[in-house]
């Protein structure tokens, strides 16, 4: 069976490096540094290291500038650091704790001991970055059920609208182009990566409300009279409340997005929307890009009640302001990503 | 005699230094027989200059390590002396106590080098 750990010795002194390998060559693969650089060249290595056994005083790069490198790459939170020494100053020491060494050691030593310490380090480790790498896996699939539940949701809803599911699909994908465009071309819009993913995502919940609209209006082929078009306009705000009851199933970031879409991706850049009637730059611009991608891909759809328009004829009547009013700036970006679908 | 029993005889404390390399004696001599030049390459010369002494400092400290593992007595005890008297900047008297403890050292030295 080859040996699961390996121990890297730092110290420039060969005798001292060879007394240590003598305590761990048994059961351990051992690696040998005469100073604080090669040491670095090895911890940065691809070699998975289980312990370093670190001398402070060396020629060049000292033990202090091997922690610190140690802490600028966050290994020293998965490697465990014995500091090996004739006694530092109090100071010394202090200073490599605070860097994040494990123990001292102090020479002269006792071989069996030394083993001891450095073998009960390297297990606690072990446990403790096994359970972080378990904490990690869960808290991923925590996230992966959470998104795979939001768009399961988003589908559910509009299978009552009879769409197949599609439709919120390629509005996360509309959102997810018009806010990276938008970011690129409007200094004031811009929105890191991380939360234009985070919109994209929220961004299925739009329509959540529809699910306490009758089908009977929802599905209603022509034209909705005045009376059910206010019944309608209540899927904002029932939404809103759909989202309030589940927001501890959902991420923060996700929960608070969706809202804010679902309650306004009706209003207009003019004022004349619902429910608030929010007026310009009034509308958050994640709300602003889920409007106009739910606009288009309303017209390029087919619907009960309609056919489904081509590009070409969806681009200009969101242009000619048929289907809304909408921010200048939003349409310019949103022009540019049509070249694309 | 052996070397063992030499250093023995010369203040080195072999029974312990055997303890601590859990009873390894012919490890134990191997690392002895690489005393003389670790010593050598961190040379300590009772002629440091008395106001820049780090790289002293340096040396006696590297030393002090590698003798206390060793269990040399004689040389551990003087230069954790040396070492303590350079922290406190009292070089002169580092001196003195690096003088007195060089004629051991040599002999302990002469002792190694005459088995290896």
């Amino acid at each position: 069976m080859g040996k699961e750990k390996t121990i890297l010795i730092v110290d420039d002194i060969e005798i001292n490096r060879l007394l240590l390998a003598e305590v761990f060559s048994d059961d351990c693969k051992i690696l040998e540094a005469a100073d604080g650089k090669q040491a670095i060249d090895i911890i940065n290595s691809d070699i998975e290291i289980s312990a370093v056994l670190l001398d402070l005083v060396m020629p060049e790069v000292s033990g202090i500038g091997v922690l610190q490198e140690m802490n600028r790459t966050g290994k020293i939170r998965r490697i465990p650091v014995l500091l090996i020494t004739a006694a530092e100053s109090d100071e010394q020491l202090l200073e490599g704790y605070n860097l994040g060494a494990v123990d001292v050691v102090r020479k002269p030593f006792m071989t069996h001991f030394l083993k001891c310490r450095v073998n009960n380090m390297i297990d606690l480790y072990r446990h403790r970055n096994e359970l972080e790498e378990i904490v990690d896996q869960q808290v991923a699939r925590l996230n992966e059920l959470n998104r795979s539940l939001v768009e399961k949701l988003a589908t559910i809803i509009e299978f009552r609208d009879c769409e197949s599911g599609e439709h919120v699909k390629r509005i996360c994908g509309l959102t997810r182009l018009l806010l990276t465009e938008l970011s690129d071309a409007c200094p004031e819009y811009r929105l890191p990566a991380e939360e234009i993913e985070n919109v994209a995502r929220a961004s299925v919940l739009h329509d959540i409300g529809k699910i306490s609209i009758s089908d009977i209006i929802l599905n209603k082929p022509g034209r909705l009279t005045k009376e059910e078009f206010e019944i309608m306009k209540q899927h904002t705000l029932k939404g809103c409340e759909i989202l309030e009851s589940m927001s501890n199933l959902l991420e923060p970031a996700i929960y608070r997005y969706s809202y804010d879409i679902c309650r306004h991706h009706h209003e207009r850049w003019d004022g004349g929307g619902y429910p608030d009637g929010l007026r310009g730059d009034e509308i958050s611009i994640w709300a602003q890009a889920v409007s106009v991608a739910d606009v288009y891909d309303a017209l390029t759809s087919v619907r009960v009640y309609k056919g489904a328009y081509s590009r070409e004829t969806a681009l200009k009547m969101i242009a000619n302001g048929e289907c809304g009013a909408f921010n200048p700036k939003v349409l310019e970006a949103f022009q540019k990503i049509a070249e694309r679908l | 005699m052996s070397m063992l029993e030499e250093l023995n005889a010369l203040g080195v404390n072999t029974e312990e230094g055997l303890r601590r390399l859990n009873g390894n004696a012919s490890f134990y001599e191997r690392m002895l027989g690489k005393f003389p030049d670790m010593l050598k390459s961190s040379a300590v010369s009772p002629d440091f200059d008395g106001t820049d002494y780090a790289g002293t400092l340096d040396a006696a400290h590297a030393v002090k390590g590698v003798a206390g593992n060793l269990s040399i007595t004689p040389i551990y005890e003087a230069y954790s002396e040396i070492v303590r008297l350079l922290r406190e900047a009292k070089p002169e008297e580092a001196r003195g106590v690096l003088e007195k403890v060089m004629p051991v050292q040599a002999a302990i030295i002469s002792c190694i080098e005459a088995h290896w």
